[in-house]
């Protein structure tokens, strides 16, 4: 190996380690007890009880129905929510790039929901959505006495709404930095080989973004899997739309049984790497690599 | 770039200059003693601990370290540094419920001896029940809180007595004759459930572990509930509906009747005057023609940590803050219903509850604690599942929904599966 | 650059009046709470009634500021500006190094980094509160800045790399060197061509993690105890209504539209480096 390369993989070590050591340091512990926990029979409450059971806790989840019924709600939320994030999110992007006055205002703007305490924010939807008290019933074509959350579909509808009003921003954001690194020089090029602005967008912009996409897919998908604040205040699972988190909480801290809790949460993490494995390998973008040419 | 440096260097000395004075900023004499309660916000908590202070002469100091203000936030507090082994608890303000899981968890101590007389001593049996596991007592009754039927009487003829009364006047009122209740996936739900069951004649637990449910009272019970929920008298938005919820559709003018918390009083008095002016109250209806109601029991009892390092001043310090005085105090200024009995004889308490302190007190003496055990919230989630939302339980399949319950009930006490 | 007909400017406008109302009317709606006298909260029976107060009061925001340093809303509201400031700027610098490493330098291990980063922040993070607790009670940070700045950074590092190292991949590093060729300094190449074409990703992903932070309700609650640290989404879980049993709306609407005027300022200030790091000319030749 030549002394170049030596001195290059030192040096990528060296600029890795502090976020590593960062990112472990933290979260080794926790998460290795959170793994040995799911191993264990352990409920906070009965002190005396508890030992090893290998993978009897992951036997009851997965034989479980609720857990089932819990995976395909979150499912649902999550693939219309992101797909709707994903568009709204492009178009916004496009208007925050190219507003032709305004343009601090609009990315202002698009950028407060996303800021918003989440938790005041998800009550302020529910307000809204109540009879007595929100304006939603006052619009045309609805009942004056609605109970919106009283059933699964308007809940589903109320919640997806206010998850992707609140996270569109996050999409808008990273695909607005992935659409100002694009060379305006490109579209001048392909205008004056007389392309229309539609096949502009389709040939130059969407694969140049395909990095930017793929970060905003990514983690706004690992995101929406983990879906808690909006569902347990508007509805606290109620009415079939618990998710897998809410699922997770009920059982950790509300049952305090560690063992079972544990387990729901690596499932969890189970299922959003699967996510994230499909969507990596499906986009085909390499991370590791540098930019093909240099 | 040296600016910002430095400004962050100062937004960091100023964080921790923050922290070092929170910590020296108790003026007290005497031991330290900390509160762990969500913030009563009428200060009637702050006014009892001031004087508890005041009169151990320099021995302790009661200082606060405030919980959040929604219970199940405030218990996930209170369990993330009892299962630490945290000492820096010693008197902890517990929800009734949590009697029983605590004390099998080994995080509160007993009362005993001539402390346990005298915390108990004039407190209502139902009361005490909630506060006792195994036989021992391990919390000191502080205060309590039941629900009243309040009505417009502007509006009803004949005060109802049971649930079928209560049905038939509404649905000769009409459309503004609703009945307000609470019946969200939530605890305040299964408060009411035990409360129709409890008054039908039935109990859902036997011993900490043995399902009881009579069938026939339960069903009878359910049945009432369902035929409610299903009719006209049941708000719109019932399967959503809150303690909360309920006192502001009841001060919007279209309801008839509430079941709730004497807290409703004083918020119609300041937000609705015109509702206000016709309300009145009355006690919690029966299932059972005949049968007194069990009305809801709720309220605060105050346990001492097992891993506090001040037990004896502790445990002396909660006998103080129960005295009776200092439950008339969070009568008056907070509305919180005395655990004492004869706290009830005094002048002042009908400045609390103008006209209806003995309505409260009756409905105390009846109340029916929740049940008792260990694994109350596998329970109470059991529950929840088992009977939410109320209006799709069909009052003419009501074995159906009977099975459904003892099922769900007798896995929870198994503490087995998913809930 | 192109004539701008009138037909467009009409479009323009259009467009940027419907997405600024999108994002702004439920932002509204909580501003409007906030101004909502508690009696009449359910008043009204029309849209504009029920939308708007129909008692107009100011007292939800008096409620905010009695008692100076122990009101309810200052102290949390310097502790998250400050927490959330501190664990942006040591996020991104850390971020930065590896994504710059992982971008252009060439070393084994890089999949494992990404994969390792990815994986952390794909746990559910309420398990790991529990043991967290615990290793801060014993080491002490329980209750501080410090103690809430480093599970912030945490699990803020796996998006500010992913983010950084989109965009660094992005960056033709030859220019640099063709930079020099033209004669710049090596400092001066990295800082007048490198830096621009960095600044997209790097505000953005600055953007990112301080909300995140502003945000964060999970670790707020549970590693912190008193004002020395509690931040505002954790103090809002504090407030109280009239009795035990009445919500607080006024007031957390009151406290939330507040809180927003800092995140309003921040990303005013950030996004204006979010535009094209090519100036004409700049790249070409």
């Amino acid at each position: 190996m030549s002394d170049r390369s030596r001195d290059e993989r030192r040096l990528g070590w060296m600029l890795c380690a502090p976020a590593v050591i960062a990112m472990v340091l933290v979260t080794a512990y926790p998460i290795g007890y959170a793994v040995v926990l799911s191993l264990q029979d352990i409920d906070l409450r009965f002190p005396e009880e508890g030992g090893f059971v290998g993978l009897a806790n992951y036997q009851s989840v997965l034989t479980s129905s609720l857990w089932w019924e819990d995976v395909f709600n979150t499912t649902i939320i999550s693939i219309i929510s992101v797909a709707f994030e994903l568009t709204l999110g492009m178009i916004i992007a496009l208007v925050m790039h190219r507003a032709i006055f305004g343009r601090g205002v609009v990315r202002t703007s698009v950028l407060i929901p996303y800021g918003i305490v989440t938790v005041v924010a998800a009550f302020s939807w529910q307000f809204a959505f109540q009879p007595d008290t929100g304006f939603v019933n006052q619009l045309p074509f609805i009942a004056d006495d609605k109970a919106w959350f009283g059933e699964r579909f308007s809940s589903m509808v109320v919640i997806i709404m206010a998850e992707v009003w609140k996270t569109t921003p996050f999409m808008a954001l990273l695909l607005l930095a992935g659409l100002v690194t694009i060379d305006d020089g490109l579209y001048e090029a392909a205008k004056v080989d007389g392309a229309t602005a539609w096949q502009r967008f389709w040939k130059i912009t969407l694969p140049l973004m395909k990095p930017a996409i793929l970060v905003a897919l990514l983690f706004r998908t690992l995101d929406a899997f983990r879906i808690f604040d909006n569902i347990f205040i508007m509805t606290g699972g109620a009415q079939n739309t618990e998710s897998v988190s809410i699922l997770g909480y009920n059982q950790l801290i509300e049952r305090l049984n560690l063992g079972l809790g544990s387990a729901v949460s690596v499932l969890i993490f189970v299922c959003v790497f699967l996510i994230a494995f499909l969507f990596i390998k499906g986009f085909g973008v390499k991370m590791n690599e540098g930019r093909p040419g240099t | 770039m040296v600016g910002r440096v430095t400004s962050i260097v100062a937004l960091l000395a100023a964080g921790m200059t923050l922290s070092a004075c929170t910590a020296s900023q108790e003026e007290g004499a005497g031991t330290r003693l900390t509160f762990f309660v969500f913030n009563e916000p009428s200060g009637a908590f702050s006014e009892a601990a001031t004087k508890c202070s005041e009169e151990s002469n320099g021995k302790y100091t009661i200082a606060f370290e405030y919980l959040p203000s929604d219970a199940d936030s405030q218990r996930e507090q209170l369990v993330r540094r009892l299962g630490a082994e945290d000492s820096s608890i010693d008197i902890l303000g517990m929800d009734v419920i949590w009697t029983a899981e605590f004390a099998n968890a080994g995080w509160i101590q007993p009362w005993e001896g001539d402390l346990e007389k005298q915390v108990t001593d004039g407190t209502f049996e139902s009361v005490i029940e909630g506060a006792t596991f195994e036989d021992t007592l391990y919390a000191a009754p502080f205060t309590s809180n039941t629900q009243l039927l309040w009505y417009r009487k502007d509006r009803v003829e004949n005060v109802p007595k049971t649930w079928e009364e209560m049905l038939a006047e509404s649905e000769r009122i009409g459309e503004n004759g609703v009945i307000q209740v609470q019946a969200d996936q939530y605890e305040g739900f299964v408060v009411w459930v035990n409360a129709m069951l409890e008054s039908a004649g039935a109990t859902v637990l036997d011993g900490p572990e043995t399902v009881s449910l009579d069938q026939q009272a339960t069903e009878a019970a359910l049945e009432t509930m369902a035929r409610f929920a299903s009719s006209e008298s049941a708000a719109a938005d019932i399967d959503t509906s809150t303690e909360d919820t309920a006192r502001l559709s009841f001060e919007a003018g279209g309801s008839s009747f509430m079941l709730n918390y004497p807290f409703v009083y004083p918020s119609a008095k300041e937000n609705a005057p015109d509702v206000f002016d016709q309300m009145e109250a009355t006690t919690y209806p029966a299932v059972v023609d005949g049968e007194p109601s069990a009305p809801p029991l709720g309220g605060i009892n105050l346990g001492i940590s097992e891993f506090s390092d001040n037990s004896d001043l502790a445990f002396e310090a909660a006998a103080c803050l129960v005295q009776p005085d200092n439950q008339l105090t969070a009568a008056t200024l907070g509305g919180l219903p005395p655990t004492n009995e004869d706290v009830y004889d005094s002048k002042e308490i009908e400045e609390a509850y103008p006209g209806f302190s003995d309505l409260i007190k009756t409905s105390i003496e009846n109340a029916a604690p929740r049940p008792v055990t260990p694994a109350y919230t596998d329970l109470s989630l059991a529950i929840q599942s088992a009977l939410h939302p109320i209006g799709d339980v069909d009052p003419e399949q009501i074995t159906e929904a009977y099975d459904k319950l003892k099922e769900y009930v007798e896995q929870a006490v198994k503490r087995e599966g998913l809930l | 650059m192109e004539r701008t007909t009138g037909r467009e400017k009409t479009l323009w406008t259009v467009g940027i009046f419907v997405v600024i109302l999108y994002a702004l009317i439920p932002v509204l709606w909580i501003v409007s709470i906030s101004f909502k006298d508690p009696a009449s909260v359910t008043a009204g029976d029309t849209l504009w009634t029920k939308f708007w107060p129909q008692d107009f009061t100011l007292d939800n925001y008096k409620g905010l500021f009695e008692g100076g340093l122990d009101s309810p809303l200052l102290a949390p509201l310097i502790n998250s500006i400050g927490i959330a400031l501190i664990a942006t700027t040591i996020a991104i610098v850390l971020a930065a190094f590896a994504a710059y490493a992982i971008a252009r330098l060439d070393f084994p291990g890089k999949a494992l980094v990404l994969a390792g980063a990815l994986a952390i922040a794909m746990f559910p993070a309420i398990s790991t509160v529990g043991p967290l607790f615990d290793m801060w009670r014993t080491l002490g940070l329980y209750d501080t800045w410090i103690g809430l700045i480093i599970p912030y950074l945490t699990f803020a590092l796996p998006l500010a790399i992913y983010t950084l190292v989109a965009f660094f991949r992005e960056i033709p590093w030859d220019l640099e060197q063709a930079a020099q060729v033209d004669g710049a300094t090596p400092f001066q190449a990295f800082r007048k061509v490198i830096v621009p074409l960095a600044a997209p990703g790097v505000f953005t992903a600055a953007i990112l993690v301080f909300i995140f932070c502003w945000n964060d309700f999970v670790f707020a609650i549970s590693l912190t105890s008193s004002d020395a640290s509690r931040t505002v989404p954790a103090a809002l879980a504090f407030f109280t209504g009239d009795s035990q049993f009445t919500e607080p709306t006024g007031n957390i609407a009151a406290a939330a539209s507040l809180v927003t005027v800092p995140i309003i300022i921040f990303v005013l200030i950030f996004q204006r480096r979010i535009v094209a790091g090519l100036t004409a000319g700049a790249v070409k030749g």
